[in-house]
């Protein structure tokens, strides 16, 4: 009995080490059908600017929260405004403008440096009164 | 009756047991890592995406390029979603899926249709969607100068004068021609149906319609092959056919491409290659024709 335990335990340990190395670094679980949710922090920031970036040509903020909500974070308002900030601590130029229109058409305020990257509408002709 | 154990040896291990002990470990494990606390999902690359959030992702990457034009970044992104395939062909595919699938009626929604057109059809893709959401054409609004009328002066009495003398002959009024212009505006591929007919052998119809659906006459089609050849012609030759009718003999074994002036979309080469489905009467070869329709888009 004593030979059967032994060999028993001997061979579920070996059996468990060699299983655990296979799922967890030979072929660990490998996700194909991810929502945006899952995304790393990085692609996240990238849609996160294509979306500021689509706001910019459709400029409608429901659309634009709608299209973000699915990345899932808690607070969108206070992600959108993280981020900005974090932009333009690292003077990311091209990212800047269209976040700052987001946060700001989301009423979120980033102080004085908003009005440094604020997209200035450019005025529309006005025509010339004739006399 | 003394039993012997095979599957024992003389070393104190059950070769048999911690071979079952080993299945049992391997099973135990495998359920722990890949069921109970698998690799936690974190990290995902695009590529790893589901059909949704795909979608979610290309159509952020259209809007992002129909507001910086930037074609390099696009193309990069979008091999960051597909990248063992055309990426064109999937934009195409998500317009398609999305042209089917979604009741496009706000205008974000038009707007990201557009956005997606924009992006695939310059680099030579298509699908389903192509030319369902034309953009509008730009709208001048010409400011209206007022003008001073004039006060009205009374005619003057009639006076007696003298009778002119009758000439002898009528003086020559010479008109010169004047060359009509071409319709203007802008126009879109709406579409085009290759068939195959012995009696119309590699004939490209062109059919050419404004905004109201009728047939623009006196719209010059430029045919272009081998680079640079090139032929003109005009619809409304053949008015039988409709006044926005013109047609074009192809030569076997060469790519046409068929434009119009003012056409804001790009044109897929026509092959004139042989077709399969149909034989001329003395067994000769049939090539494939084409339907070609330009539509004026509609402000």
């Amino acid at each position: 009995m004593k030979q059967f335990l032994g060999s028993l335990l001997v061979g579920v340990l070996v059996g468990l080490a060699v299983g655990l190395f296979i799922g967890w670094e030979q072929y660990p679980v490998e996700y194909t059908n991810s929502s945006l949710e899952a995304l790393d922090p990085y692609y996240k920031q990238q849609y996160t600017i294509m979306v500021a970036e689509g706001y910019q040509v459709d400029h409608d903020i429901n659309t634009a929260l709608n299209r973000l909500q699915v990345l899932g974070e808690d607070n969108l308002f206070e992600y959108v405004r993280d981020l900005t900030q974090q932009f333009i601590s690292q003077s990311n130029v091209p990212a800047i403008p269209p976040m700052v229109a987001l946060a700001e058409a989301l009423g979120i305020d980033l102080g004085p440096v908003m009005d440094i990257y604020r997209v200035t509408p450019v005025p529309s002709p006005t025509p010339a009164v004739s006399q | 009756m003394h039993v012997t154990n095979r599957s024992s040896s003389d070393h104190g291990i059950s070769w048999f047991v911690l071979l079952i002990g080993v299945a049992l470990g391997l099973g135990l494990g495998l359920l722990y890592s890949w069921e109970i606390d698998p690799v936690v999902e974190l990290n995902t690359e695009p590529w790893q995406l589901g059909a949704q959030a795909r979608e979610d992702y290309v159509i952020a990457i259209a809007l992002s390029y129909a507001h910086n034009q930037d074609v390099t970044r696009a193309f990069n992104r979008l091999l960051e979603i597909s990248p063992d395939r055309d990426v064109w062909d999937t934009v195409a595919e998500v317009a398609c899926e999305r042209h089917k699938r979604v009741q496009v009626t706000t205008n974000s929604d038009v707007l990201v249709m557009r956005s997606l057109e924009q992006l695939y059809r310059p680099q030579g893709a298509s699908g389903c969607a192509d030319g369902q959401y034309p953009t509008p054409a730009p709208v001048n609004i010409v400011p209206v100068t007022p003008t001073i009328t004039q006060t009205p002066t009374l005619p003057p009495p009639l006076t007696k004068t003298a009778t002119p003398p009758i000439p002898t002959t009528a003086p020559t009024v010479i008109v010169n021609p004047t060359n009509t212009p071409p319709p203007s505006g802008s126009y879109v591929l709406g579409r085009i149906d290759p068939f195959c007919n012995a009696d119309k052998s590699g004939v490209i119809e062109v059919e050419v319609y404004n905004r109201n659906a009728e047939g623009v006459p006196g719209m010059p089609i430029t045919v272009t092959w081998s680079g640079d050849q090139q032929d003109t012609f005009f619809t409304g030759l053949k008015p039988d056919q409709g006044v926005g009718y013109a047609d074009f003999e192809m030569v076997p074994d060469r790519s046409y491409t068929v434009t119009i002036p003012g056409l804001i979309s790009t044109p897929p080469p026509l092959d004139a290659s042989v077709c399969d489905e149909a034989e001329g009467d003395g067994g000769e070869a049939v090539l494939t024709s084409y339907r070609v329709s330009f539509q004026q888009q509609i402000n």
